[in-house]
């Protein structure tokens, strides 16, 4: 089962995100800020990381490059209600591997993290 | 076609003047004691004037004018204080209904007079009216057609709302004036050019916001269930002062956020609380008990208000390939003028007067309604507008896939 | 026709006082023992002046700290030339400033997103506290900050301000 890794600082979206991975994924972590990302990114190292991006303190872009620059390997999929193209390419920039806009349905979030980490 | 905010501001003040000189007029022949609420030059869509009325029955006067300006205008109270000014004015236990219509009739034509002169004395220069028609109809048909005009879909509204002190009913006198006679009043009214609007451009605006409001009601559908429609967004103009007064005294919940970029200011997302209860419970996995608001409740109130706020300006920032930036959601459980009321002080440190990008949404089978209110700052409203090519105006959607690929 | 002269108000009873709403960046003043109110305060602030001797009493609802920040006519809409305003409405009632009381309520903190320097809502308060001061006129009831809305009656003939907030019982200063 991988290892995912939640950012977002609402909590109804964590309880979403989290009812529809746990079946298939081991959430390894929950945060509320990009700050938080970074430090439970590094002592779990998950498979993935479904990363928020308007978040308090730091953002999830700012949050995901300092993961991918670190850890090229890392999956992080950008989930977020954002849809500005302008942001998207910020994200691509910034080394995100995949995005969902909110709101989304179940079968998108499974169908994007199949395209990214394969099972 | 360019419209300074000096104008503008001048325009409003004369619509709020001639509504106090109407106000005033009618406490001298009745008593009643009433005063000016509010003020505001609205651009919006034809089809959508006076949706506000709905559901309500209303009498009045009407007129055409012509001259500087022309249009109609309307004057219309609500059916119940009908009766009260006819019952002031001829009192006895059943007034005779003939003499309540030529009562109402005859107040009505005096307020506009004083209404229509006080245009006509700024500009220097006539504006005569047709002699008053009486009218009772229901919701927005009580109003005028809006003018037609095969270059604007949109047209600017003057509104004043009347309030009766001790009552809870209202008057409201509406200006429907032609767009070309208006814009070139305006424009020769206008002294200044680094304060210009381009008012072609805010209707361009207006149509994109007006897709982002979609955005906003789809995307509740679907995190709700609920279907959802999308009804008025408007763009009004209003002194800073009467910004608050947008919305109710009555409780509300919902979200706000300060955004950042072009345009910058601030979004507010409100329900009143019997709507953000049924909201809430439509977006959770679980019944909830009672018809309280709780911590659940109010954190998915925090979510739908984020995505609503997305929704509602990401198309201005993909339509002016920029970012707009916002900061996360602060829940707001308060009286609806309270929430409003700091977002007001802090734009007008550096304004008199604001816009207001107004958007409501609704559902036909059960009770909710939703408003979605922006307070944008006017040094950066400009600058979006001056920044905007009208032939983007469909681009309010990125396309992930493309970028993602 | 009957022509009322406007001054009459046949439609309040003897027994309740006459109510006289006060809007955003107005003022007003009784001197017959009305009940002043002014709803939906946030960062801004409620003004209640009373005069204890002669029964004189005015209310103002300012927004901004100080006129001299922005252009702009209406004294009212700030907190030092809005209690300059309603001082000397007072005194044309005919009070003196030795004999008024100030109560004020609001300057909430609530949706500040200023994330250095203090709150419209702080700066207010700060403000109103000033000029009254310099006019010697002493704050006998306060309730202020916090992070939600306000309503404020004032009742002229005891001096009594009710505040009021959406959550929370009323209180009477």
């Amino acid at each position: 089962m991988p290892d995912v890794l939640i950012a977002d600082d609402s909590e109804f979206m964590r309880n979403l995100l989290r009812e529809i991975l746990e079946e298939d994924h081991q959430i390894v972590g929950e945060v509320e800020n990009g700050v938080e990302a970074v430090e439970v990114f590094k002592e779990e190292t998950p498979d993935l990381v479904m990363m928020d991006i308007v978040m308090p303190i730091r953002d999830g872009i700012e949050a995901t490059d300092e993961i991918k620059s670190n850890n090229p390997d890392a999956n992080v999929i950008m989930c977020t209600s954002v849809g500005q193209e302008e942001k998207m390419k910020e994200a691509v920039k910034a080394g995100a591997d995949g995005y969902i806009t909110k709101p989304f349905q179940k079968p998108s979030v499974i169908e994007a993290i199949e395209d990214v980490v394969p099972s | 076609m360019n419209v300074d905010i000096q104008s503008l501001g001048t325009f409003n003040q004369l619509a709020h003047e001639g509504a106090e000189e109407a106000t005033r007029s009618m406490a001298q022949m009745t008593g009643i004691d009433a005063v000016v609420d509010v003020t505001k030059i609205t651009l919006l869509n034809r089809d959508d004037v006076g949706e506000e009325l709905t559901g309500r029955e209303f009498v009045g006067v009407q007129f055409a004018f012509d001259g500087v300006l022309e249009g109609d205008t309307v004057l219309v109270f609500d059916a119940d204080s009908a009766a009260t000014i006819a019952d002031a004015l001829v009192p006895g236990d059943s007034p005779d209904e003939a003499m309540a219509r030529s009562g109402v009739k005859e107040i009505g034509n005096i307020m506009m007079s004083g209404f229509i002169d006080g245009w006509a004395d700024y500009v220097e220069a006539t504006i005569d009216h047709s002699p008053p028609e009486y009218i009772e109809k229901s919701g927005a048909d009580v109003l005028p057609d809006a003018p037609t005009d095969a270059d604007h879909q949109q047209v600017f509204v003057f509104k004043s709302q009347i309030e009766w002190i001790d009552e809870s009913v209202n008057f409201y006198i509406y200006m429907l004036p032609e767009y070309e006679p208006l814009a070139e009043l305006m424009m020769e009214q206008a002294d200044t050019e680094d304060d210009a609007i381009p008012i072609d451009k805010l209707q361009t605006f207006n149509e994109m916001t007006t897709k982002g409001t979609q955005k906003a009601a789809d995307n509740v559908e679907m995190m709700t269930g609920i279907p959802t429609d999308a009804e008025v967004t408007q763009i009004s103009f209003a002194p800073i002062t009467d910004v608050p007064k947008q919305v109710g005294t009555e409780t509300y919940v919902g979200t706000v956020v300060e955004f950042t970029g072009t345009p910058s200011g601030y979004l507010m997302v409100l329900f009143d609380e019997v709507s953000a209860v049924t909201v809430a419970e439509a977006m959770m996995p679980i019944e909830m008990e009672g018809d309280e608001l709780t911590d659940q409740h109010t954190a998915a109130i925090e979510e739908l208000g984020n995505i609503m706020t997305s929704g509602f300006v990401d198309g201005w920032a993909n339509v002016l390939q920029t970012s707009v930036e916002h900061t996360p959601p602060r829940v707001v459980h308060d009286m609806g003028r309270a929430i409003v009321d700091p977002l007001a002080a802090q734009v007008g440190q550096h304004q008199e007067h604001a816009f207001i990008i107004e958007s409501e949404m609704k559902t036909e089978d059960i009770e909710f309604e939703s408003e979605i209110l922006a307070l944008p700052n006017e040094k950066e409203l400009r600058e979006a507008l001056e920044a905007l090519d009208v032939e983007r105006a469909n681009e309010t959607q990125a396309d992930v896939e493309q970028i993602f690929e | 026709m009957k022509v009322y002269d406007g001054s009459q108000s046949e439609s309040t009873t003897q027994n309740a006082p006459e109510r006289i709403k006060v809007g955003i960046a107005e003022y007003k003043v009784t001197t017959d023992a009305a009940l002043l109110t002014t709803s939906g305060l946030g960062s801004c602030i409620g003004v209640a002046i009373y005069d204890e001797l002669n029964g004189a009493a005015g209310l103002v609802h300012v927004m901004l700290p100080s006129a001299a920040d922005i252009d702009g006519g209406n004294r009212a809409k700030f907190a030092d030339t809005g209690v300059e305003v309603l001082v000397e409405a007072l005194e044309a009632a005919g009070s003196t400033t030795d004999a008024m009381r100030a109560k004020i309520a609001g300057g909430s903190d609530m949706l500040d997103f200023s994330e250095n320097g203090s709150s419209i809502g702080s700066r207010n308060a700060k403000q109103v506290r000033r000029t009254l001061e310099e006019y010697d006129i002493p704050i006998v009831g306060e309730d202020l900050g916090g992070d939600h809305g306000r309503s404020i009656k004032l009742e002229a003939a005891t001096g009594e301000l009710i505040v009021k907030s959406a959550n929370t019982e009323s209180i009477t200063l």
